[in-house]
């Protein structure tokens, strides 16, 4: 073995040990971008700007099929996250189990807050209360995640979607699900492909 | 195992050996402090057993890894991890590498 075939070893090795403890990014963030593109979009379609039904559906869909693809993504990263730290126990094992308690804990506030005062509230500020508020909740988990392993990529998605966001809610009722669908939804299908690359 | 080059003079024995390069190169991955269970870090070098136990004992001698015996639930697991010593000699191979390949050029 002389030097530079050393070198070359050392690098395959750290690049399948990497890829090996390291989830796949295209698992971990595109079910959460058909969430969006998917949830937000019917929201949109259903509560548009101004009050207009731009496709006829019963209004309760677009909640429901955002709660119900939020439960599925969840679910899915959930288990992806965890298959690839099997195996592995110490410090990053406890980031990552209390990084997704703070994921539930965190939706789960925002679900009894926002349900409290969710009655009060018309039909078209409800989606905005909602959408505005886990988006919120998204951006800024996204960024403390970037904060806890260092990840340029998830700093940029979280600060990206916190933006749009803000300029969302500003927009009012019926653009911010449109905001979310494409430009949210669209930045974490691009987040999943940039760390894939980079992982590759 | 045509290994330890005596050509090559300043570069650590213990790592200079391809399968053990292999080992403490995948163990590097790891963050500090964390450790891996046996068969896992076997599937990820795709190593048999007996070969990666017998690399994992000459490493463990040299006080570059730590292998720990423990239990989880009724199972017994076998947990690796590299040492504060081992990191510090695998970059210090890595340094010795880079300098051997490029001479006169100081990698710090």
């Amino acid at each position: 073995m002389d030097p530079s075939e050393a070198l070359d070893l050392i690098q395959r090795e750290r690049a399948n040990a990497g890829r090996a403890l390291t989830p796949d990014p295209r698992l971990m963030y595109w079910p959460w971008g058909l969430t969006w593109l998917i949830g937000f979009g019917l929201s949109f379609l259903r509560y548009g700007p101004g009050g207009r039904v731009l496709v006829a559906m019963p209004e309760w869909v677009p909640l429901i099929g955002l709660t119900a693809l939020m439960i599925a993504a969840g679910v899915f990263t959930g288990v992806v996250g965890a298959r690839s730290s099997r195996s592995v126990s110490g410090p990053t094992s406890r980031q990552g189990v209390w990084f997704g308690i703070a994921w539930s804990a965190g939706f789960s506030g925002l679900a009894v807050t926002f349900g409290q005062i969710s009655e009060m509230l018309p039909e078209h500020l409800l989606g905005l209360l909602w959408g505005g508020g886990i988006v919120a909740l998204v951006g800024a988990l996204y960024m403390a995640g970037a904060a806890i392993w260092n990840d340029r990529t998830m700093f940029v998605l979280g600060a990206w979607i916190s933006a749009v966001n803000v300029i969302g809610v500003l927009c009012g009722p019926g653009w911010h699900a449109l905001v979310a669908s494409i430009a949210g939804g669209g930045g974490l299908l691009v987040a999943g492909l940039i760390g894939w690359l980079r992982l590759r | 195992m045509t290994i330890d080059e005596p050509t090559i003079p300043d570069l650590d024995p213990v790592i200079h050996a391809q399968a053990r390069l292999r080992v403490v190169a995948a163990l590097s991955q790891l963050n500090g402090g964390d450790r891996i269970a046996f068969p896992r870090l076997q599937e990820i070098l795709r190593m048999t057993p007996g070969n990666l136990s017998v690399h994992l004992r000459k490493l463990e001698e040299a006080g570059y890894v730590e292998v720990t015996k423990t239990h989880r639930g009724r199972t017994p697991a076998t947990l690796v991890r590299l040492t504060n010593r081992g990191r510090f000699a695998f970059e210090e191979y890595v340094a010795a590498l880079r300098t051997l390949i490029t001479p006169g050029e100081d990698p710090s």
